[in-house]
């Protein structure tokens, strides 16, 4: 056997090189256990004429506490998944036109929240500590990325009942320095979307018989009346805002 | 044709096409997340300066830096600091035309701020260090050996033409010397003006 020193050396060093490469590429999500997670999704039966149609009214989007756009590609993942439990008669979004008032329906107003902690001060310094080691040590720092969702689901039944519906999800995406890919973001932010929207359907299909036609008659025709506010701005520190009061003038 | 008619015209005809692409866009939004890759070409002229009376050697010539860098935040900072950081690295290659025609090459992995700025137009700092191996080293009192490292600060602009494609230009201090492994070790600073372009993906 030719047992030539150079060659066992260049072998060792791709050898190496090899290993050195595949964990600076690593990357893998963690998801955080969620409260009924695991529990069963036990089906329900409902008439297909006793299905109602869902109307999406309104979708608020928050991300660490500031408003977002909402998307469109959002509500329609959400209605997507409504749609594939099959306990509506159909589901229509936010800028659908509003269906007959004597009809019954079910109104939804839907809260997303997220919670994104990129890990940005420890990045900043792996990073320098990855660079000022010439790249050796990126197979052995992991960075982190965190994201959380805490969905809630508001439902009016036509006859003026609400049920609240509330689901959280939490994950982690860890990867060493090359491994990383805007990918790997989405990848966590559709699994963790996915977990409460799961969560939430799971919820609405224990619910089943609340939302069935004949759960409630319809309410009386007539003026209903709406209570119309102006949107308070959630402001931190903002008992140093100056309100101008005034009296209105005596006649 | 000579060399540098030929890079003025290069020259004209990218900015041609620059500005014929800046009409069309009718918004330019550059969405870097993290993991986001930018791979890019700079290319600038290096120019002496002698800070002591023991610098006596008018170093000068052109100098390419393709680079890599990744992006390793989401945006920090609330105020006009407001900005992302990313890691990479550059090699650097630098013609010497003067005091005679030698060559250096190094590599330097660098950290870079990129300011938000007004999302188009963003501003950065970046800083970087590394080995560079120059025939230069053992031909000027400065320098005694070919083995020294390049240690370069700067800032520069990015000029986004499309959200994957900027523009930039920029300045960088330039301080190559051995870190006292061989004597004499006096060191060669150098102002590098530069431009370049970047791919985003």
């Amino acid at each position: 056997m030719n047992d030539n020193p150079v060659l066992r050396c260049i072998v060792l060093v791709c050898c190496g090189l090899v290993i050195a490469m595949a964990g600076g590429c690593a990357r893998w999500i963690e998801m955080m256990a969620t409260p009924g997670g695991n529990q069963e999704g036990q089906s329900q039966l409902i008439a297909r004429d006793e299905r109602v149609p869902f109307i999406m009214d309104n979708i608020r989007i928050t991300r660490n506490g500031s408003p977002q756009n909402p998307s469109a590609g959002t509500e329609q993942r959400i209605l997507g998944s409504f749609e594939e439990i099959g306990l509506f008669s159909y589901l229509t979004g936010t800028n659908t036109a509003a269906p007959p008032a004597n009809e019954k329906v079910i109104r939804a107003r839907l809260s997303f929240d997220e919670a994104i902690d990129p890990h940005a001060g420890d990045a900043a310094w792996k990073g320098i500590v990855i660079g000022a080691s010439m790249f050796i040590l990126a197979p052995f720092i992991p960075l982190e990325y965190d994201y959380a969702a805490h969905v809630s689901l508001e439902l009016e039944r036509w006859d003026g009942q609400i049920k609240h519906y509330e689901s959280q999800s939490a994950g982690t995406a860890r990867y060493n320095l090359f491994g990383a890919t805007p990918i790997m973001i989405d990848e966590l932010k559709g699994h963790v979307t996915e977990n409460c929207i799961t969560d939430l359907t799971r919820q609405l299909v224990r619910d089943t018989t609340f939302f069935a036609a004949s759960s409630a008659p319809i309410g009386e025709p007539g003026i209903r009346t709406v209570s119309v506010k102006s949107h308070a701005p959630k402001t931190s520190g903002s008992t140093s805002t100056v309100i101008p009061v005034s009296v209105p003038a005596e006649p | 044709m000579k060399p540098h008619s030929f890079s003025a015209v290069v020259f004209l005809g990218i900015l041609l096409w620059v500005l014929s692409a800046t009409c069309q866009a009718e918004e330019i939004m550059p969405h870097l997340t993290v993991g986001t890759q930018e791979v890019g070409l700079s290319a600038g002229y290096l120019l002496p300066h002698r800070l002591t009376t023991e610098h006596t050697t008018k170093q000068s010539g052109p100098a390419f830096m393709p680079s890599w860098a990744m992006v390793l935040t989401d945006p920090i900072g609330d105020s006009w600091y407001r900005g992302q950081i990313l890691i990479g690295a550059e090699i650097v290659y630098i013609q010497f035309e003067r005091p005679e025609l030698t060559h250096g090459v190094g590599f330097t992995p660098k950290i870079k701020y990129l300011f938000e700025g007004t999302h188009r137009i963003r501003p950065y700092v970046e800083f970087a260090g590394g080995p560079f191996y120059t025939d230069l080293g053992g031909r000027i009192p400065e320098e005694s050996a070919r083995f020294n490292f390049v240690l370069t600060a700067g800032g520069g602009i990015s000029w986004f033409i499309t959200p994957q494609l900027s523009f930039n230009a920029g300045y960088r201090f330039h301080h190559i010397s051995n870190a006292g492994t061989r004597l004499p070790n006096i060191g060669l600073n150098s102002s590098l003006p530069f431009g370049g372009f970047s791919f985003y993906f």
